[in-house]
């Protein structure tokens, strides 16, 4: 017995010896295959060349200044309809003191400076201020020809100066960023077009007050430093209502020409927060993985896109009223994002769905020789009678089994049955 | 529908097919298209066998596919489940599925243990395929084949292992990846190493088979087994295996016991007591095979050192020494005698050539199944023909037993030649049988064995009987 005892204890001891064996190394792998949908690239690119050249055909003039400014305005028409709801939403929450405060770097801080400027306008003096409330469109003049590139920035930077609220811009540009109409260099562009005609609309208007208060104050007061053009910090000097006016226009265009850095931070990583009007597509946006999914996000941005351009080109040729487009979308958006969602959430089993037809194919031929060789081997000899009903039983029973195993998954086996249960 | 905001609702819903279109389009399976996967087979089929990888989910088809057709000589079952989950699947195939009948013998065929030999795996698939249409079309030497034997073919024992060799992108596998089960263990040094044991025992004396006997509960307890190695250890305890082939490759030859060398050392002849028979056994796979067999054929790399190689065979340990291999641990745990057989210079060859993979070793495939109806078979029974279980029969000159299965049959390979075989069991009296073997096929020879009590009996009666009759004699 002692033997045994001791090749038990050798048993216990540790494995044996491992040995490297003399195997050549492999050779090196090839590059990962490239699955880019090349469908989309060209979409993409024609809408930014299509939108850089207008962009570009801003400053001078065209010859067809229809064809191009139609179709900026139309966005801006979309977008104005999109932000007139936002605004009324805001409205409701009377969250009307100027956020604008926020975004001042400015060392004191007035009480007075609450107040808005809109409040103390004339809606007269700016004159263009009418042009919004008669012509709902925005897309003409005030005497019917069509808006210029030039108009457009300078309805904008109006509108900024109104609101005093830079926000406004910062929402137009990222709509338009975000439906891929405008790049982010047209952006800039933009910005710096605004920016300018804001600073021209501050110097005006502070110059028009300047020739007031030249009026009723010493003239001494208000010469340093209101060149205009030039809007610096040095035409802060001077007192009451024109230094506020100043103070809060020159931080606005400050904050204007800064907005640079802060936009590109804010918008290239929350690229969809914007599309307040698309929440549901937005919602899925997100919860795709971006670097599982890159493509599917991909996709769907590129889609959203297209639709929205559909929609702009109908709106424009007049087939429906902006409302009506901005209703489309919004339909639509709920439509893909649940689609899109429903086919994601079915990966795993979309592949299985579409080769188990192929897959029943292989399996029906099988069943069919078995049948085939059964009826010719029955060793009973009953050529005719060969009792198939035993054989389903069989199968059903063994299809069970296996499912059971995990040989077999559960549409396997009952294809497998119906094949038999046909017979 | 012919207004404008109809013709606008139309295109939009146009172009609301063209997204999901677009969206459909999305989610796909890295490397070939399905599409194209599903062309290439359809070109590539005869006969029902699709020459080309196959996946686990492929394969499970392929298996299912074979059972489907012929459910009267075929079995899937599973004898575990790899460390990810996959079943490791096997297909049985015999005149009566499922059941083992008194005297038959069983046969395995393991394919893939490492994940990147891949032609193994490939070979088994379309083997199991083959039997099922030449049985049904009545080949006769198949019709003979699967009426006598059970056939197990287990195309993948590391089925993560191919997964993660196959997922490499390009052609061009490495050496390595997916050689290993997911957790990074080599399965064919993770068996117990019996060799060990059994050096020591030939020093000072002790057993060389059977060796785990009593010892399956150590094998569950032992955390360094993987769930693939284990699977099988039970498989092995299970079914009496008389014959066996493990497929690898990277090399092309046919290679059997020791594989582990005596002394330790990197190469060295190792021969066990059926040196000869395995010797046979080997060549009944390389002679067919005729890349394997080509005399004038160069190794598979420059600096391969193929000295050991003879007809395309060699002995394990003398090309070089592994450890802890399934082939040796089936050699010393069981009646199974298993070799190894390494089918391709090329671990992980193009697709495009398991088509002649399958030509140059179908032959070799067949020939090697046919060897299991060589030697001697019997049943072990009891005088009152009960069979006798785990009754050991030996030959004499070679030191190395088979025992007797549940219903006392057993199965003993030998080269031909004149033997002396003995069958014994605890309490029973030994006997001892004379026998001429040739080529094949098996000689049947039966034992009723005696058991110590019933002789016992008999030298009783005889003494009873001797006491009568003296005193009738004498007049007692």
């Amino acid at each position: 017995m002692g033997f045994r005892a001791a090749w038990a204890l050798v048993l216990l001891l540790p494995g044996g010896l491992i040995h490297g064996f003399p195997k050549p190394r492999g050779v090196e792998d090839k590059s990962l295959h490239n699955r880019e949908l090349s469908a989309e690239r060209p979409l993409n690119e024609q809408i930014a060349e299509a939108e850089a050249d207008k962009i570009k055909n801003i400053s001078p003039p065209e010859n067809t200044p229809g064809e191009t400014n139609y179709s900026f305005v139309d966005n801006l028409n979309l977008l104005k309809a999109i932000t007139e709801k936002e605004k009324i939403e805001k409205e409701k929450q009377s969250i009307r003191s100027s956020p604008f405060d926020n975004k001042l770097n400015v060392e004191d801080v007035d009480s007075t400076k609450n107040r808005k400027p809109i409040d103390d306008y004339d809606s007269t003096k700016s004159g263009l201020d009418h042009k919004f409330q008669d012509d709902p469109d925005g897309l003409h003049q005030l005497d019917g020809t069509p808006l210029t590139a030039d108009d457009i920035v300078h309805k904008i930077a109006t509108r900024i100066y109104e609101e005093n609220d830079r926000g406004v811009f910062d929402k137009i540009v990222s709509k338009l960023l975000n439906l891929g109409l405008i790049t982010e260099s047209q952006a800039h562009t933009l910005e710096d077009e605004v920016a300018e005609a804001l600073q021209k609309l501050i110097s005006k208007e502070a110059n028009n007050y300047e020739e007031e208060l030249n009026k009723s104050t010493s003239r001494t007061e208000n010469q340093a430093g209101k060149t205009p053009g030039k809007v610096t910090l040095k035409a802060t000097t001077q007192n009451g209502f024109t230094n506020r006016e100043s103070d809060e226009t020159i931080s606005n265009t400050l904050t204007l020409a800064n907005g640079l850095e802060r936009r590109t931070k804010t918008y290239s990583e929350e690229n969809f927060e914007e599309l307040q009007y698309f929440p549901h597509f937005y919602a899925l946006l997100k919860s795709i993985d971006s670097e599982k999914e890159a493509k599917e996000k991909e996709t769907l941005i590129t889609i959203m896109k297209t639709l929205i351009d559909f929609v702009k080109m109908m709106v424009k040729y007049g087939t429906i009223s902006p409302e009506e487009g901005v209703a489309y979308l919004e339909n639509l958006d709920e439509t893909i994002a649940l689609q899109t969602k429903n086919k994601l959430e079915k990966n795993a089993t979309d592949n299985k769905s579409k080769l188990f037809p192929e897959k029943t194919e292989a399996y029906l031929e099988a069943i069919r020789k078995n049948i085939e060789w059964l009826k010719k081997h029955d060793k009973k000899g009953n050529k005719e009678d060969y009792d198939l009903s035993k054989m389903r039983d069989f199968i059903n029973q063994q299809a069970d089994a296996y499912v059971a195993k995990g040989i077999l998954d559960k549409e396997e086996a009952s294809a497998i049955k119906r094949i038999y249960s046909t017979l | 529908m012919a207004g404008p905001r109809g013709r606008a609702l139309l295109a939009l819903c146009a172009a609301l097919a063209a997204g999901g279109w677009l969206l459909g389009v999305g989610a796909q399976e890295p490397g070939e298209s399905a599409a194209g996967m599903r062309r290439r087979r359809r070109l590539q089929q005869e006969d029902g066998i699709s020459f080309e990888y196959h996946r686990y989910p492929e394969l499970r088809e392929a298996l299912v596919s074979v059972w489907l057709q012929c459910t009267a000589i075929s079995r899937i079952y599973t004898v575990g489940r790899s460390f990810e989950g996959r079943e490791l699947l096997v297909i049985e195939l015999s005149d009566n599925p499922g059941v083992h009948e008194p005297g038959e013998p069983e046969f395995k065929y393991v394919g893939n243990m490492h994940g990147n030999e891949a032609v193994g795996r490939e070979l088994l698939i379309f083997l199991a395929q083959y039997l099922c249409n030449e049985y049904q079309k009545g080949n006769e030497t198949i019709v003979n084949l699967i009426h006598s034997t059970r056939i197990h073919i287990m195309p993948s024992l590391n089925p993560d292992g191919f997964e993660k060799a196959a997922s490499q992108p390009g052609e061009l596998k490495d050496w390595f990846v997916g050689r290993s089960n997911a957790q990074g263990i080599d399965l064919n040094r993770n068996f117990p190493d019996l060799d060990r044991i059994v050096y020591v025992n030939e020093k000072e004396g002790g057993p060389n088979n059977h060796l785990l006997k009593n010892l399956k509960k150590i094998v569950d307890q032992n955390a360094k087994l993987a769930p693939e190695t284990k699977g099988v250890i039970h498989w092995i305890m299970d079914i009496p295996f008389v014959l066996s082939a493990n497929l690898h490759g990277g090399d092309l030859v046919a290679n059997y016991p020791y594989d582990e060398t005596r002394s330790g050392s990197a190469h060295e002849y190792s021969s066990c007591p059926d040196d000869a028979i395995f010797q046979s056994l080997a060549r009944s796979y390389s002679s067919y095979n005729p890349a394997m067999s080509d005399p004038s054929r160069p190794p598979c790399r420059k600096n391969d050192d193929d000295s050991s190689f003879v007809d395309g065979t060699t002995n394990g340990a003398a090309w070089y020494s592994v450890p802890g291999g399934m082939q040796d641990f089936n050699y010393l745990s069981s009646n199974c005698f298993e070799i190894t057989v390494e089918l391709s210079c090329e671990k992980f060859p193009p697709e495009e050539t398991l088509k002649s993979y399958w030509e140059d070793n179908k032959n070799s495939l067949i020939n090697y199944l046919e060897q299991i109806h060589r030697g001697v078979k019997g049943f072990v029974r009891d005088l009152q023909g009960n069979p006798i279980a785990n009754a050991t029969i030996s030959v004499e000159g070679i030191d190395h037993d088979v025992i007797s299965a549940k219903d006392g049959d057993y199965w003993r390979l030998l080269v031909p030649g004149n033997y002396k075989l003995t069958a014994s069991a605890p309490g029973y009296l030994a006997i001892t049988k004379k026998v001429a073997v040739p080529y094949s096929p098996a000689v049947g020879v039966d034992f009723e064995l005696e058991s110590f009590s019933e002789r016992k009996e008999e030298e009783k009666e005889e003494l009873m009987e001797w006491w009568k009759m003296m005193s009738e004699t004498l007049n007692f």
